[in-house]
């Protein structure tokens, strides 16, 4: 019984921290740039499929560093481009809030789409990061759960650090706290919004590196994903990253349990109701401002 | 756009669709492209309507519409109610849905608005195919099968008889459109512009946000749960399929293309879009491809549409009248 608790828990701790790298990413990209990417769980299915491609069709040796190596820059390049040709030639108009809501919705088509026409409609497996399991006393965890947890708070530690202590990350902060002021000091705003959009999606790309070792690739995985990063970011209260991060735990011990309990259906409504109680008392979610 | 012109358009479009049916009855392909961009051009209306003028993010749209049709398939399958009256049931429970829908969107900041209309869309595939929903007739994953065709006076409009249906269709178009030129032209319109425009400012003159705003969730999902309800009657199945990112993606190509708040723009959006859709069938997955790459492609280079082109282009042929200018938003 306590056995079984454990393992609902570990299992929503390491969901959990995969998600809260995922949904900071789109914190992140709301809060400074204030667009909706409705593409973002494209980004998640590209990550997948690039690791696939780099592993499995190309056999480019070297396993995951190789992937990690060269799926940064890749996924850097992505975002920067898209940004920079596709979001922000839409900035000068008011409605522009909508306008990038059609076009990521629009891309997201795309992008789904393209990877079904191009690797076809079945799932693809990744290797495991490692083999094996651990044993301590009762408790069984896999290595590959351990290493994939360690790897996401690493990726969370990691871009703390980038947002506190380089310029870049204090470009960001500036940016979101006031364009316009940010821009007298001699901020490229611009440059800053392409910047943020191409780390959040190196964070959602990784994200799918990770976890598509354990649900496959999917070329439909990225509604699902793009939804709950949403809905994290939402509980957690629009652009606020450290109520992601909370969410982000929340949401993943909330699925861990019911779909435990309650079984795998009913995880889209228990997340859903929890989002909408709480937006219903807290419209601006968990820790985000009026 | 003024009155006149959105009158002038309307019955254009509708008139040259409304004389089509004589050249062409014979061929089912036509007869069935042309009832379709009757119904989707009033589902995609009304999310302008919701959308461009009144500036509320919902993206529960295609959740009403499939909301209509299953009500009035229950209705009709499970409790024996004629389809005539089925159907405005239908409309009516879409409209009590649409309304419980939008009370908690009127605290909501933009953004979650989209999300929460859009999660309803999502929750609703596993209601209709879960427990509750075959608890209350949905069918579960199978769906229904078997929807009764409409039938006035001994007349039945069903999918094998299509002149007749079309122009049921047809009538049933013109009446919502007109509902709704009734409506942007009236004291609503200007109100949903202004809640729009400044919600603050429009509070202080004396709007009330919380009155408008139901209002335009009630109408919109009213019309769209009533052509959701129309449809079954029509195609005579129906499945969760129709919750797919595809027709929701459809949907919204025919708003990208017409243009956002410009109204009769969305009509000629649901025309071409249709069209389009049914030219491109044979080329299978790239269909959705091409699809989403145009959505792309037109946002950033025709921002406003064939609403926006139109207008490009009537510079250079006729002076350009100061109330023609569209609002700016």
């Amino acid at each position: 019984m306590l056995i079984e608790i454990i393992d609902v828990i570990i299992s929503g701790l390491l969901n959990g921290s995969v998600y809260a790298l995922m949904a900071i990413g789109l914190a992140l990209v709301y809060g400074v740039t204030k667009a909706f990417n409705f593409a973002y769980g494209s980004f998640y299915t590209m990550g997948g499929y690039f690791a696939w491609v780099v592993m499995v069709q190309m056999e480019i040796p070297g396993g995951y560093y190789t992937v990690f190596l060269t799926a940064i820059p890749f996924l850097f390049i992505v975002g920067f481009l898209l940004e920079k040709f596709l979001v922000a030639p839409l900035r000068k108009r008011d409605d522009w809030q909508m306008k990038a809501m059609m076009l990521t919705l629009g891309l997201a088509l795309f992008l789904d789409i393209g990877y079904m026409a191009m690797f076809g409609p079945r799932l693809k497996s990744l290797p495991d990061i490692v083999e094996g399991t651990l044993e301590l006393g009762p408790l069984v965890f896999m290595n590959q759960d351990l290493v994939i947890f360690v790897l996401s708070i690493t990726g969370l530690l990691c871009f703390a650090w980038l947002l506190n202590n380089t310029r870049v990350g204090m470009a960001v902060q500036a940016v979101a706290q006031n364009p316009a002021g940010a821009q007298i000091v001699g901020i490229p705003k611009e440059r800053v919004f392409a910047a943020t959009f191409a780390i959040s999606t190196i964070m959602v790309g990784i994200g799918g590196i990770l976890l598509s070792q354990k649900n496959f690739v999917n070329p439909q995985a990225s509604t699902g994903i793009m939804i709950k990063a949403w809905v994290i970011t939402a509980f957690g209260g629009m652009g606020s990253i450290k109520g992601s991060l909370y969410a982000a735990l929340i949401i993943g011990m909330l699925e861990a349990f019911v779909g435990y309990y309650l079984g795998m259906i009913h995880i889209d409504i228990a997340v859903l109701t929890l989002l909408l109680v709480t937006l219903a008392f807290r419209p601006q979610g968990l820790m985000g401002r009026e | 756009m003024n009155a006149k012109s959105m009158i002038k358009i309307l019955a254009i479009t509708y008139g040259l669709i409304g004389i089509l049916p004589i050249f062409v009855s014979d061929s089912s392909i036509m007869m069935r492209i042309l009832t379709m961009i009757l119904i989707w051009s009033v589902v995609a209306s009304c999310w302008d309507l919701i959308m461009g003028y009144a500036g509320i993010f919902s993206f529960g749209q295609v959740a009403f519409y499939v909301i209509g049709a299953y009500s009035s398939a229950i209705l009709s399958v499970s409790l024996n109610v004629p389809p005539v009256f089925a159907v405005f049931a239908a409309g009516i429970i879409t409209a009590i849905i649409g309304v419980l829908v939008g009370i908690p969107c009127l605290k909501l900041a933009g953004p979650y608005i989209a999300l929460v209309t859009f999660a309803f869309q999502l929750a609703l595939e596993p209601f209709l195919k879960g427990p509750m929903g075959k608890a209350i007739g949905s069918g579960g994953s199978r769906g229904i099968i078997s929807v009764p065709p409409i039938e006035i006076f001994g007349i039945s409009f069903s999918s094998s008889e299509l002149v007749p249906f079309f122009y049921l269709a047809l009538v049933m178009t013109l009446i919502c459109s007109a509902v709704i030129v009734v409506i942007l032209k009236s004291h609503w319109g200007t109100a949903f512009l202004a809640l729009k425009d400044s919600e603050d400012f429009a509070a202080s003159l004396g709007v009330s946000a919380f009155k408008y705003k139901l209002l335009v969730f009630g109408v919109t999902s009213f019309i769209t749960g009533l052509f959701g309800a129309l449809y079954v009657h029509y195609v005579g199945i129906l499945s969760t399929r129709m919750l797919s990112m595809e027709v929701f993606t459809v949907l919204l190509i025919m708003i990208v293309v017409g243009g956002i708040g410009q109204y009769p723009g969305v009509v000629l959006g649901a025309v071409v879009t249709v069209t389009m859709n049914e030219l491109l069938r044979p080329m299978g997955i790239y269909r959705l491809l091409i699809m989403g790459g145009l959505v792309v492609v037109i946002v950033l280079f025709l921002p406003d549409g064939v609403t926006g082109l139109i207008r490009k282009f009537s510079v250079f042929s006729k002076r350009k009248k100061k109330e023609d200018r569209p609002i700016k938003t």
